[in-house]
């Protein structure tokens, strides 16, 4: 490589050569708002619960909490892997900079754990597959605090602003990357908290299908039988998969106004800006784009869900599997195409 | 605005995929209401229980044929610029009895199979799943088929210039032909026990309905069009630039002078030769058999396209114009006479051999000579012992009609040309 | 919710057959080509293979134009996910999706299963062989006039018809 070759772009003294990415961020970022949607659905439950306590319990609910700190730690394990100096990871508890989203998300993730497992000790499931050792021993604890409603409802609100902020930070972390036009926008955090929302919404629709389902056969039942079969057989609107249709379709649409209004805000700024949204209106990010987040998760869910709220069709999993897919590849290329947008 | 959009540069790859996408799900869509996610109704097709697949295809194929004619017709759209697949006979044949065997034992076509893996029929993902090992042992003998795939090459044609018919009656025919099965279809599901619902049907439904109107309408379109004249644009051009390179990459596009020299001795493959010299040029001196038109005229004048035309002139790139033209028209078989007019001379008439070849170069030498004073010619630099070949009776006689003034006029120019 | 709703009916064949034709008539007008299917299913074997044995497919005729290959570029591709899609949302919208194997009544489901596989392969060696499928050739050769693709659809229907009566306990 001769010497002359370094311009003054593509110059690490000029532009700063920035780690890229792989699937270990979108990964992260997907999980993270899903974890985020189940704290803010689950928080709002529980806050419900603590004004209107003979309000009946779900099946699929209580598994929610755990199933958040499992996704959570999941993701945070991709984030680590991602980590250019995975032993200096413990560096950022060691202070707390208000300027930086970064240190903010490290602190978000430590109050969210807590509120997660606060939770899931409030509302534990009446049978589980393994451990009812510990299920015993969580018992007491669990009365305890459903017996103080001032503390129910700290709970609930700790979850909603825990999930709340959750979301809200993994957009707002990619708007904080100045050198990435596509990102320069404040309506990243509120889209990607609604995505949150909508897939865990839909991640929620299909656990009560299938918890349901397998209700009956115990819970241990015949769970993967279920899990193929449920994916296109008649629910039970009564098992509560209905209100999170109802809420799934409302995140939904609230979604794809957030994503015109993202473009729309890109395509009204500077001629970089323009350039960035090009990449996903019509550049190299185009179909995927449109294919996978808007036809695929978005409208085509829309289209589906009202036909069965409508009653004109049977209730399947298939939205719900179609707003995941959509949730992923929202990440996925606004992380790829993010990184290929620049100055 | 000119279709193909894509092709004009109305948008680029990126939004190409996309509307490949879309496209793609109004093909899923429709292929489903027709009820090809089902094996069960797919198949029901070869026991003449229920024709759907026949009534599908064929509307499908009139819509699209009638739409491309006519929007062609009215000047929108370039119908050359739309890809052809390339026609190899041997193994389109093949794979075609290949497909139908393997729809009725699978059960779907590749299209269908992922229509119905949609809907969760699980045959069709092991039929999938089928598909997938089938491609990777093809990976493994293809190479192998060379040939078999070459086999009955035509190159980018259609049913209307391999068999000379102007396009619009050809559509007038496949239109007439496909309302006619539609009506032999119905019948025969009657026949056959299977049912015809009145409202789908057309022969036993009364008054108008939407299939009635959409085949009639298609009937009148497709009538229309055996006489609107063809769907080409100016010069009728139907060939792609990139369909050009691969054949003079294989060198299929010329035939070398001591080719065409064997073979007009032998009288068989001889091909129609056209000289495209000026008259004069013509009458000074011009190949065994050839007719002259000029390249002024060649833009008017008619071939067959199943006859192998070999195009000539003073030099190659004269010739090479006049090959891209007549490949443009759409006729299959087309060549240039490799070299020119020079190589003919150079290699034919006055070929310069050993002088006192040995063993297996005398032989070549020989037949070489043979060669040059069949034509008229003369070799250079050797001189055989043995008496001049002299053609057989059987070569000259074929030669004997076209070959005019051929063989007085060449060895003179050539001798002239040579100084010798 | 009480009455459950049931399959509806299919489309009729002729209308069917239209928006499939102003489907592939779209794909004619946009792209300047036709419609298919089988490709989709050759770039994921031959990339699958490039994958998983670089060195094998770098030297080989037929995998080697696979190595360098980006199947996310490839029209078919996207085009066969559309299909996917769009097959989805209509069975769906029609209560017609549900897991199930399609056979005859007097035929067992290993039995069909083990057929559909053989099935899909000789499809995959048949398509190959005539650089198409039902949807290549047939129809967007068969709508072009295609010389080649009338011969492939005049063969396929002879031998599905041929072999039909062979399996007709798969079937009816």
């Amino acid at each position: 490589m001769n010497e002359e070759l370094w311009t003054n772009r593509n110059n690490p003294g000029i532009d700063p050569i920035l780690h890229v990415w792989g699937w270990e961020i979108p990964v992260y970022l997907f999980l993270g708002g899903l974890v985020a949607g189940l704290l803010v659905l689950g928080g709002y439950r529980v806050m419900r619960q603590a004004f209107a306590p003979e309000a009946a319990t779900q099946r699929a609910w209580p598994f929610a909490p755990m199933l958040g700190i499992a996704l959570l730690s999941l993701g945070m394990f991709a984030l680590f892997l991602d980590l250019g100096h995975k032993l200096h990871a413990w560096r950022m508890y060691l202070t707390f900079q208000v300027g930086s989203p970064m240190s903010w998300g490290a602190w978000i993730l430590v109050l969210v754990y807590p509120a997660l497992l606060a939770a899931a000790v409030l509302h534990p499931p009446e049978r589980v597959p393994f451990g009812h050792a510990l299920l015993a021993r969580v018992k007491p604890w669990s009365e305890a605090l459903q017996a103080r409603p001032r503390l129910v409802l700290a709970v609930g609100v700790a979850n909603m602003v825990g999930g709340l902020a959750l979301g809200l930070y993994t957009g707002i972390l990619l708007g904080s990357l100045g050198a990435r036009p596509l990102w320069n926008s404040a309506i990243l955090g509120p889209l990607f908290l609604t995505s949150g929302l909508s897939t865990a919404a839909a991640l929620m629709h299909i656990l009560s299908v299938v918890s349901e389902r397998t209700g009956a056969a115990g819970p241990q039942g015949r769970f993967a039988d279920a899990l193929l079969a449920g994916f296109f057989r008649m629910l039970n609107p009564q098992a509560g998969g209905d209100v999170m249709l109802r809420a799934d379709t409302s995140f939904v649409t609230l979604e794809l106004l957030l994503l015109g209004l993202w473009l729309i805000g890109l395509g009204t700024a500077t001629a970089v800006h323009k350039e960035a949204a090009q990449l996903v209106l019509s550049g190299a990010y185009a179909p995927a784009f449109w294919a996978l987040v808007v036809v695929t998760g978005l409208v085509t869910p829309l289209i589906l869900q009202a036909a069965e709220l409508s009653g004109r069709i049977r209730h399947t999993l298939a939205p719900a599997v179609l707003v995941l897919v959509g949730g992923f590849a929202l990440r996925w290329i606004l992380v790829s195409a993010g990184q290929a947008s620049h100055f | 605005m000119n279709a193909p959009l894509y092709k004009f540069g109305l948008f680029g790859d990126h939004v190409g995929l996309l509307i490949g996408f879309l496209i793609g799900v109004g093909f899923g869509f429709f292929l489903e209401r027709a009820g090809f996610g089902s094996g069960n109704k797919l198949a029901r097709q070869f026991y003449f229980k229920d024709m759907a697949v026949l009534k599908v295809m064929f509307s499908a194929i009139v819509t699209a044929m009638l739409g491309v004619f006519w929007l062609s017709r009215v000047g929108f759209m370039d119908l050359s610029q739309v890809y052809l697949v390339p026609t190899h006979l041997g193994p389109q044949i093949a794979g075609g009895l290949m497909l139908g065997a393997g729809f009725v034992i699978g059960g779907y076509c590749p299209g269908t199979s992922v229509v119905a893996a949609a809907t969760g029929r699980i045959d069709a993902w092991i039929y999938m799943v089928g598909m997938f090992a089938g491609m990777l042992a093809v990976g493994f003998f293809m190479p192998g088929l060379g040939d078999f795939m070459a086999s009955g090459d035509l190159g980018q044609t259609t049913l209307s210039s391999s068999w000379n018919i102007p396009y619009g009656l050809l559509v007038a025919g496949v239109v007439l032909m496909a309302f006619g099965a539609f009506l032999a279809a119905e019948w025969g599901e009657v026949k056959s026990g299977g049912r015809t619902r009145e409202e789908q049907s057309l022969l036993w439904h009364r008054g108008y309905s939407r299939p009635r109107l959409f085949v009639g309408g298609a009937v009148l379109l497709g009538v229309g069009a055996a006489a609107a004249g063809t769907p080409y644009r100016g010069a009728e051009l139907r060939t792609s630039a990139a369909e050009l390179t691969r054949i003079v990459s294989r060198e299929a596009d010329h035939i070398a002078p001591r080719a065409l020299a064997e073979r007009l001795v032998e009288g068989t493959q001889v091909p129609r030769i056209v000289d495209l010299q000026l008259p004069e040029e013509y009458a000074a001196f011009h190949l065994p058999g050839a007719e002259n038109i000029p390249m002024t005229d060649l833009p008017a004048a008619t071939f067959t396209a199943s006859e192998p035309v070999l195009l000539y002139a003073a030099d190659e790139a004269q010739a090479a114009q006049a090959w891209v033209l007549l490949k443009s028209r759409g006729y299959p078989a087309v060549y240039t006479l490799g070299g020119g007019l020079a190589a003919w001379k150079s290699d034919v008439l006055s070929p310069q051999l050993p002088a006192t070849p040995v063993g297996e170069a005398l032989e070549q030498a020989r037949a070489r000579a043979a060669l040059a004073r069949h034509f008229g010619g003369q070799p250079r630099g050797f001189v055989d012992a043995a008496a001049p070949a002299v053609p057989t009776p059987a070569a000259v006689s074929t030669l004997a009609p076209g070959a005019t003034n051929a063989p007085a006029a060449a060895p003179k120019k050539a001798k002239k040309k040579e100084g010798c | 919710m009480s009455t459950r709703p049931e399959p509806q009916p299919y489309m009729n064949p002729y209308l069917a057959g239209l928006g499939i034709g102003l489907m592939l008539l779209a794909a004619f007008v946009t792209m300047g080509r036709g419609l298919g299917g089988s490709s989709a299913f050759a770039t994921a074997a031959g990339v699958t293979v490039a994958t998983a044995a670089p060195d094998f497919a770098a030297g080989h005729a037929y995998f080697g134009e696979f190595v360098d290959a980006h199947p996310w570029s490839e029209w078919l591709v996207w085009e066969v996910m559309g299909v996917f899609l769009g097959g989805l949302l209509s069975g769906l919208l029609a209560n017609r999706a549900h897991l199930t194997v399609e056979h005859g009544p007097r035929f067992t489901i290993a039995k069909r299963l083990a057929l559909a596989f053989i099935g899909g392969t000789i499809m995959a060696i048949g398509a190959k062989l005539a650089s198409g499928c039902t949807s290549g050739q047939a129809l967007t050769g068969g709508s072009l006039l295609n010389a080649g693709s009338w011969a492939f659809m005049m063969s396929m229907f002879a031998a599905a018809y041929g072999v039909a009566w062979f399996l007709r306990k798969q079937w009816v």
